[in-house]
């Protein structure tokens, strides 16, 4: 099957910095792919790029098959975006807001009234349609922002942070929003530096650091990386160095430290790791505060990956 | 017409600043107009005059007096010093001297000349006239009147005789005060109207992220463009049309002469140098909370530079000079030009184009200046 995108060596210099260095890479038909990296890592410029915002230096993209151009408006008119920052008129209500962001897809006005009330069902402003944006919580107003770049039905959407400095609340309703469009067969790419949420959406998840692809693959395939089942974590203040040793010597374990009464296991496999750990602390009748297992994160394929957290 | 509806809802939120501009040109025009002194109504004088009489005995020198008493305060003074000083000091109109022999000479028949000394402003020409309107008719009368109080009879008729006197011009001062004072203060609100509301929406509709938006839409970015190019014209001929309008209920039927609609020529290509003016500003611009400032600067410090709140010719010599580099200074040299215009030809009419095409060259130069911030703003990606 042809891919949707299918960016091939793309490369963007500013002067003498690469912000994004030969990166390749393809997207399939209904999948979520998300672009995970620090701020800075080159996601946005990537994300322009593609859309044609920005000049680049070497490289190719495909879009629906045909080359990705300033002035393909059939390619365009399949496309809806999101940016980071919000981008809405402060004069104009919500519904006015929505409404001109579709009229320029969309040219019929009985079709467009449909798309702008499911826009809005979709994001949940049905109470706020004659609302202006300055009369909006920080969070109603991405949902706004989102609902005015995909009000069109398109069927290839960039979501870039949709969600960051939103509230709780607002960032369940906006991913649920996300899955329901995947579900309505979209494709989309969504860039974020929150990890949950590319490991909650994503199907496909590629990571980016200083403009390059450091790794690629599901959420599983990327966890594989970072070589490590599973990570007991338990607050103790009774652990002796004989017993800490013993736990540290184990054949599964992979690394393990203790400080500030706080013993970090990090096994390399295994299935029942967590309880025969609680068996030994109960057999030595340590006394422990809490216990609890986490399987690995991205951030921790990240941290093997570049030696740093991905929050840097 | 997206682009189009979009831009009149924005505009909606702007209709209170072109409220308050209109406002106030309508107070400030009906208050001027009110004040405005019409040069049609006219009061008599009485100049104040000084009689040196060498002729006392003579009975036509008498009567002259009593003609001269009838018209003017005739004022005595201690001596010859003392004249010259009223005379100098303005305190007086003229010295009237009447010879020796006047009487005499008057009787035979004989050319008379009475001595005038004036100040040669307009009650001194005054005297001037009455004296060569008495001494044209009694020379006339005196061959025909043996009896002397026949003659100063006849004399007096004459003279009071009152003609019915009507202005030669056809042109309706009064009115075209008004529409010049009317056009002058419109520089105020065409400027702020045009460059307030333009840069307004200009500001949202090319705000990064909104273009960022409307580049990646299927809208064809040159049709986006010409649309809203498209809606800032038809918002400033709408805005003209509208102080037209304005003008017609305040001025009345001379809005409908040739003068008139030169008025509105002149208006109307200062409303299209407003327009590129607001764009060159809206491309300079990019925070709406430094609009309300700069429309201040310009609008105001415009009208006021260049005599639409006080007349021309009470500004320094420096100022106007100054305001030939504002368009503001052609388009109000024209309304008061035309106020003045006694007979519309070609010869009277050049300065008034030559002044129009000099507006119409700023507009060129607001456009260029303009492309070349924006392609330098599109260069930067």
């Amino acid at each position: 099957m042809e891919p949707v995108i299918e960016v091939k060596n793309l490369t963007k210099e500013y002067k003498k910095l690469k912000a994004v260095n030969d990166l390749s890479f393809e997207v399939q038909k209904g999948e979520i792919l998300g672009l995970l990296g620090p701020n800075g890592s080159g996601k946005s410029t990537t994300i322009n790029c593609i859309l044609s915002l920005l000049k680049f230096s070497k490289g190719s993209i495909r879009i629906f098959g045909q080359e990705m151009k300033p002035n393909a408006y059939d390619i365009k008119r399949k496309i809806g975006v999101v940016f980071q920052e919000v981008a809405v008129f402060d004069e104009l209500s919500v519904y006015d807001n929505i409404d001109y962001f579709c009229g320029l897809y969309v040219k019929d006005k009985k079709q467009r009234r449909q798309y702008i009330e499911d826009a809005i069902q979709l994001v949940g402003l049905e109470d706020f349609k004659k609302f202006l944006p300055k009369q909006l919580s920080g969070g109603l107003l991405r949902r706004l922002n989102i609902a005015c770049g995909i009000a069109h039905k398109p069927s290839l959407i960039f979501l870039d942070e949709p969600t960051v400095a939103v509230d709780p609340q607002s960032r369940n309703n906006i991913l649920d929003g996300i899955k329901t469009l995947r579900d309505q067969g979209a494709t989309i790419v969504y860039t974020t530096h929150y990890m949950e949420e590319v490991e909650l959406l994503c199907d496909r998840v590629i990571i980016i650091d200083k403009g390059q692809i450091l790794a690629s693959g599901t959420n599983d395939e990327l966890k594989a990386l970072a070589n490590m089942e599973e990570k007991v974590t338990i607050e103790t203040k009774h652990l002796r160095k004989e017993q800490f040793d013993y736990l540290q010597s184990l054949p599964n374990v992979l690394e393990a430290t203790y400080q500030a009464h706080q013993l970090v296991i990090v096994y390399r496999q295994g299935n029942h790791n967590l309880s025969h750990l609680m068996e030994y602390f109960k057999q030595e009748q340590i006394q422990y505060d809490r216990m609890y297992s986490q399987r690995p994160t991205l951030n921790d394929v990240f941290l093997k990956l570049t030696g740093k957290e991905l929050r840097d | 017409m997206t682009v189009f509806k979009t831009y009149c809802k924005v505009l909606t939120k702007c209709k209170w600043p072109i409220l308050l501009y209109t406002v106030i040109l309508i107070f400030f025009s009906a208050f001027n107009t009110q004040n405005n002194d019409t040069s049609t109504m006219f009061s008599a004088t009485r100049p104040k005059i000084h009689i040196i009489n060498l002729d006392e005995n003579s009975d036509v020198s008498k009567h002259f007096i009593t003609y001269l008493n009838d018209h003017s305060d005739i004022i005595d003074f201690d001596s010859e010093e003392a004249v010259s000083d009223a005379l100098f000091y303005h305190k007086i109109s003229c010295v009237i001297t009447i010879p020796k022999n006047f009487g005499e000479d008057f009787y035979q028949g004989k050319d008379v000349h009475i001595d005038i000394k004036s100040t040669k402003d307009y009650q001194g020409s005054l005297i001037e006239m009455m004296l060569e309107r008495y001494v044209k008719v009694a020379t006339a009368y005196v061959s025909i009147f043996d009896d002397h109080h026949d003659l100063f009879q006849a004399i007096d008729q004459t003279l009071a005789t009152e003609v019915e006197t009507s202005i030669a011009s056809s042109l309706d001062s009064d009115s075209l005060n008004k529409a010049a004072l009317y056009f002058n203060f419109s520089n105020y609100c065409l400027v702020a109207g045009c460059v307030f509301v333009i840069c307004m929406i200009l500001t949202s509709f090319k705000s990064d992220h909104i273009r960022k938006r409307t580049i990646i839409s299927s809208l064809n970015y040159k049709k986006y463009n010409r649309q809203l190019l498209l809606s800032n014209g038809v918002f400033t001929f709408v805005l003209w049309l509208f102080y037209i309008v304005l003008s017609i209920l305040l001025v009345g039927n001379a809005m409908f002469t040739l003068h008139g609609l030169l008025y509105m020529l002149n208006s109307f290509v200062f409303a299209f140098c407003s327009l590129c003016l607001a764009f060159l500003i809206a491309n300079l611009v990019k925070n709406k909370e430094a609009i309300n400032g700069i429309v201040n600067v310009l609008a105001l410090g415009s009208s006021f530079l260049c005599g639409a709140f006080v007349p021309m010719e009470m500004l320094p010599e420096g100022v106007l000079k100054a305001a030939h580099v504002l368009p503001s200074y052609w388009f109000i040299k024209n309304n008061e030009t035309l106020k003045t215009l006694e007979t519309l030809n070609t010869d009277t009419l050049q300065p008034i184009f030559i002044n129009m095409l000099v507006i119409f060259a700023f507009s060129c130069l607001f456009i260029i200046i303009s492309n070349i911030i924006a392609k330098k703003k599109r260069k930067i990606n």
